[in-house]
């Protein structure tokens, strides 16, 4: 399992490299290496966001999971309990949590 | 409609809390050049645009610019994070401090509340990208003066990027501002509005 920063520094690169490219896209949506781009980043993207989901909590409301009780790693209320896991985790503003929620993560 | 997610476009991540800086910086938020007001100015101006690759680039900038917003008032809470009221009243933090304590407000740094004045959404798609081009341009010069006098490696990180993606926007609303002039007549591209007088409009 990769850490938390490890995790979202990954997250963050690849989906400021499609911001990027989107912006790109539409002013040249003929570039056939920028779509190909795209395509392999969008792929891999969708891949980490699942399993930070998987690892920590959600960062996108279609990765919520109401099956399990959870990640053992993340930062919630309601540890081992079935719950809505949506608000677990830190606030991406807030550095004291984020700092906490590294450590709770095992780094 | 729009999806929340949970990260900042861009990490931050300051140590050392300095209200003074955060009442500088606060102009990027609801300053006449901030990101409040990029977005309002894209996300309005879109409905109108003649040329749909232009509106969908309008989208996408205006919705890049909210996560810019966001980074701004991350920058802003942990550069107020756990003030004193002494250190509100020594850092030039109390007259905002009085109305908002550490919450965020949008005003500019001298103090000015927001204002959809500070924006247009002419409805004339050359009016509205060039005033578009110059937005990006006096943002990218508000960047400049702050980077001028802020000190801290940790809030100049995200305040160069966020500069980098004025530069980068320019150049797309040339692009856009190109593929309209497709559009119309070259031998005089400003005598009308593209948006209102359709039947110079070519097809």
């Amino acid at each position: 399992m990769a850490d938390r920063n490890t995790l979202l520094k990954k997250i963050g690169e690849i989906s400021f490299t499609l911001d990027d490219l989107r912006l790109f896209l539409d002013t040249h949506p003929l570039d056939e290496n920028a779509m190909k781009l795209y395509q392999q980043n969008m792929l891999q993207r969708k891949e980490l966001l699942k399993q930070y989901a998987d690892d920590f909590e959600p960062l996108t409301t279609d990765c919520i999971c109401l099956e399990s009780n959870g990640s053992q790693n993340t930062c919630t209320r309601y540890p081992g309990q079935k719950h809505w896991t949506w608000s677990d985790g830190p606030a991406p503003w807030d550095l004291a949590a984020n700092e906490a929620a590294v450590i709770k993560g095992g780094a | 409609m729009w999806n929340y997610e949970k990260r900042l476009q861009f990490p931050v991540h300051i140590t050392k809390p300095c209200p003074k800086t955060a009442s500088l910086i606060m102009s990027q938020f609801g300053g006449p050049d901030g990101e409040l007001s990029a977005s309002m100015r894209y996300l309005s101006q879109r409905y109108s645009m003649p040329c749909k690759e232009v509106g969908g680039l309008l989208t996408d900038i205006g919705t890049e610019e909210l996560a810019h917003l966001e980074i701004i008032c991350a920058i802003i809470c942990q550069l107020t994070k756990n003030i004193t009221a002494q250190q509100a009243k020594t850092s030039g933090f109390d007259a905002y401090y009085i109305d908002h304590t550490s919450a965020l407000w949008p005003a500019a740094a001298a103090g000015l509340p927001f204002n959809a004045c500070e924006f247009q959404s002419k409805g004339d798609a050359i009016a509205d990208l060039t005033e578009d081009l110059a937005a990006e341009q006096k943002a990218r010069t508000t960047y400049d003066n702050l980077i001028r006098i802020i000190d801290d490696p940790e809030v100049l990180a995200p305040l160069k990027f966020l500069r980098q993606r004025e530069v980068v926007h320019f150049q797309r609303f040339g692009e856009a501002m190109e593929k309209i002039k497709e559009k119309l007549d070259a031998k005089n591209f400003y005598y009308f509005n593209p948006e209102f007088d359709k039947q110079f409009v070519k097809s």
